[in-house]
C-alpha cells in the first residue's frame, strides 16, 4: 500500500527546519540517525514530566511506574523484532550489543583454535572487537571480500571462510553501499559448519521487518536511533541457549542477587547484562517508537524508499564526473548512496551540498577497510528514509548539479 | 588581534563581503586555493607536517624566512581548506611569529564562511590554524 508521505512529514516537526542560511532543511543522512516523530519526543517528555523515577529500585509510585514503562517497552521492542523480552539485552546501541557478544560470549567460549569470520563492508564496530579479541585469545578473524564491480559480497569466499568457523559476523546492510547481505543463506552456511551467528542490524532494521526467532540467528544488535527511535539505546537480541554461556562484561548494581565481601552472586539471564539505571527514558521513546512504525508494513517503507534511492541513482549518474559506489536499482538497496565526484574532494562537495540545504554525510563512515578495498579514502553518502520525498530527491539532483558544473 | 587584521587580510575580508551569496564566496575561495603562494607540493606532503584529526588530508609548515619573519606553507586535499589556508598564509607571512600567535581565526566568520568554523567541520581549517599559532608561539619563544 503506497504511503502517506505528506501526512507522515508532518509527523516529523524537524523536517520544517529552515537552516541559518534560510535554506529549507533536506535530511539525506539517515543511515547515520533516522529524525524522530513527534510521539517519541511526547513519550519521553512525558515520563521527565510525570513519573522519572529510578527502575527496579522503590516502592513508591513513581519508581513502580517507571519500571512498568521500561518492562512495557521492552515487550513492544522485542515483539517488533519477533523476539522474547527475557531474550532482549538493552544495549547503548549497537556498537555495545557487539561488544556484549565479544566480551560476554566470545571472551568465555572462544579461543585460539577457534576462527571468526566477518566482511570487508563491516562497520568498525563489528570489526575492532574481534581484532582485539584475536590479540587477546588469538582467535583467528577471516575477511570475506566484496565484488568491487558489484558491490555484493563474495559468497564463494565466504563459503570457504565459514569452513570450521566458530562465529561469524555479519552485517544486515552495508552502511557505504546500501546493500542488503543475502543474510538467510549466511546464517543457513554458517550453522551448517557450526558456527554461531551475529547479525548488525544497525541499517537493516530501519527498513526491513527482522524476525529474530524466524531467521535463527544467536545474535542481533540494532540501534534505535536509526529507526525513529532516541539515540543512547539499542539491544543484543539472543536466545536462551546463549544467555546461558554468557557472563556479564560491566558489573555494578542491578545485576546482582547478593554482594558480600567474599564475592557477588548475578541475576539470571538477561537481568545480568543491565547494570546501572537503565535507559528510561529512551527505552520508552523506542516503544513510541516501534508502536508509530507498526501503523505500516515495512515492505511499503521499503519500497518507497528503494523508488527514491532508484530515482536519486539514475539522476545522479546523468551528471558528468560524479560516480556512484553501490546499487540503488538494486531491490534490495537500502537507500544508501555512496558517490563521489572525479576533482570535487568529498569534504567541500558536502559543504557545498549543505549550503543548499542538504544534509548528507561525508568521510569513511566508519568503514576503511571497505574504503581500502573501493580504493578511496571517503565518500559522500545520501541515505534516504521514510519522509523523504521525490521533489526533495530533484532538488538534491538539480544543486549536485548545479556545484559540480560551477566547481569542477 | 581580533578586527585589527593584516593590511593583506582585511583587503581578502573586503572581497568576501562583496560577494552576492555563499556559493560565490566558495567560488572565490576555491579561486585563493588556487593561488595559494606558499603552497607545499603533494611530494612534501609527510606524517611530519600532517595535521591529525582532519577529515581531509592537510598539511602545514612554519618557519621563519630570510628576514627573520613568519613563514607559513600548506597543502590540503580539500579545497574550501586549502582556501582558507591560502589566505592565512597571505595575512600572516611577513609578520613577526609574535604578531601570528596572536591571530585569531575569526577573519573567516568576518568572510561570511562561520560554517567552516563549526565543530565538525573544523576537523580541517580550525586543526590547521591551531597547529599554525602554536608552531608561531614556540617561533616565538625561541
Amino acid at each position: 500500500m503506497a504511503l502517506d508521505i505528506q501526512a507522515i512529514r508532518s509527523d516529523f516537526p524537524i523536517l520544517n527546519r529552515i537552516l541559518p542560511n534560510g535554506k529549507q532543511l533536506v535530511y539525506f543522512d539517515n543511515a547515520a540517525t533516522s529524525q524522530k516523530p513527534q510521539c517519541v519526543i511526547d513519550a519521553m517528555t512525558n515520563f521527565y514530566e510525570n513519573y522519572n523515577s529510578n527502575a527496579h529500585r522503590a516502592n513508591h509510585t513513581l519508581a513502580d511506574e517507571a519500571s512498568a514503562a521500561l518492562e512495557n517497552a521492552r515487550t513492544q521492542i522485542s515483539d517488533f523484532f519477533g523476539a522474547k523480552p527475557e531474550n532482549l539485552i538493552y544495549t547503548s546501541g549497537a556498537t555495545e550489543a557487539i561488544n556484549l557478544v565479544s566480551f560476554g560470549w566470545a571472551r568465555n567460549n572462544l579461543n585460539e583454535d577457534d576462527v571468526i569470520v566477518v566482511t570487508e563492508m563491516e562497520h568498525h564496530a563489528d570489526i575492532v572487537p574481534w581484532q582485539e579479541l584475536s590479540k587477546e585469545k588469538g582467535v583467528e578473524v577471516r575477511y570475506v571480500p566484496i565484488n568491487i564491480e558489484t558491490f555484493v559480497l563474495d559468497m564463494e569466499a565466504f563459503e570457504v571462510a565459514v569452513e570450521g568457523a566458530s562465529l561469524v559476523c555479519v552485517t544486515h546492510t552495508s552502511n557505504v553501499l546500501g546493500i542488503r547481505n543475502p543474510i538467510e543463506k549466511i546464517i543457513d552456511l554458517s550453522k551448517k559448519s557450526g558456527a554461531a551467528v551475529l547479525i548488525d542490524c544497525a541499517q537493516g532494521a530501519p527498513h526491513e521487518k527482522i524476525e529474530f526467532e524466524h531467521l535463527g540467528a544467536d545474535f542481533i544488535a540494532i540501534s534505535a536511533h536509526k529507526m525513529a527511535g532516541p539515540t543512547g539505546i539499542g539491544c543484543l537480541l539472543t536466545t536462551s541457549e546463549r544467555i546461558q554461556q554468557m557472563k556479564p562484561f560491566m558489573t555494578g548494581g542491578s545485576i546482582i542477587k547478593k554482594v558480600t565481601i567474599d564475592g557477588t552472586i548475578f541475576k539470571d539471564g538477561h537481568e545480568m547484562f543491565e547494570t546501572g539505571t537503565p535507559r528510561i527514558a529512551e527505552a520508552i521513546g523506542w516503544g513510541a517508537a516501534v508502536e508509530w512504525l507498526d501503523q505500516f508494513e515495512m515492505k511499503d517503507i521499503h519500497e518507497h524508499i528503494h523508488n527514491i534511492a532508484s530515482l536519486a541513482g539514475d539522476e545522479m549518474r546523468s551528471i558528468p564526473g560524479i560516480k556512484i559506489y553501490g546499487d540503488p536499482n538494486n531491490k534490495d538497496s537500502a537507500g544508501a548512496i555512496s558517490f563521489l565526484h572525479e576533482t570535487i574532494q568529498s569534504q567541500d562537495l558536502a559543504i557545498l551540498l549543505d549550503e543548499g540545504g542538504f544534509a548528507v554525510r561525508t568521510g569513511h563512515h566508519c568503514a576503511q577497510p571497505l574504503m581500502d578495498a573501493l580504493g578511496v579514502p571517503s565518500t559522500n553518502r545520501a541515505s534516504f528514509w521514510i519522509y523523504n520525498t521525490k521533489q526533495e530527491v530533484e532538488a538534491f539532483v538539480k544543486h549536485l548539479r548545479y556545484i559540480c558544473e560551477r566547481f569542477s | 588581534m581580533t578586527n585589527n587584521w593584516p593590511e593583506n587580510l582585511r583587503k581578502i575580508i573586503e572581497e568576501f563581503k562583496d560577494c552576492f551569496d555563499s556559493m560565490e564566496r566558495y567560488e572565490l575561495l576555491f579561486e585563493y586555493a588556487k593561488k595559494n603562494p606558499n603552497s607545499l607540493s603533494m611530494e612534501e606532503w609527510n606524517e611530519e607536517n600532517q595535521v591529525l584529526g582532519c577529515q581531509s588530508r592537510a598539511h602545514v609548515e612554519c618557519m621563519l624566512d630570510e628576514n627573520g619573519n613568519f613563514l607559513l606553507k600548506t597543502g590540503a586535499d580539500a579545497q574550501i581548506v586549502q582556501g582558507l589556508m591560502a589566505i592565512t598564509a597571505i595575512a600572516v607571512n611577513g609578520l613577526s611569529s609574535f604578531e601570528v600567535s596572536k591571530l585569531s581565526p575569526s577573519y573567516v566568520e568576518e568572510m561570511g564562511l562561520k560554517s567552516s568554523l563549526t565543530p565538525s567541520r573544523a576537523n580541517g581549517f580550525l586543526n590547521m590554524f591551531r597547529r599554525v599559532i602554536s608552531e608561531a608561539e614556540i617561533l616565538a619563544e625561541a
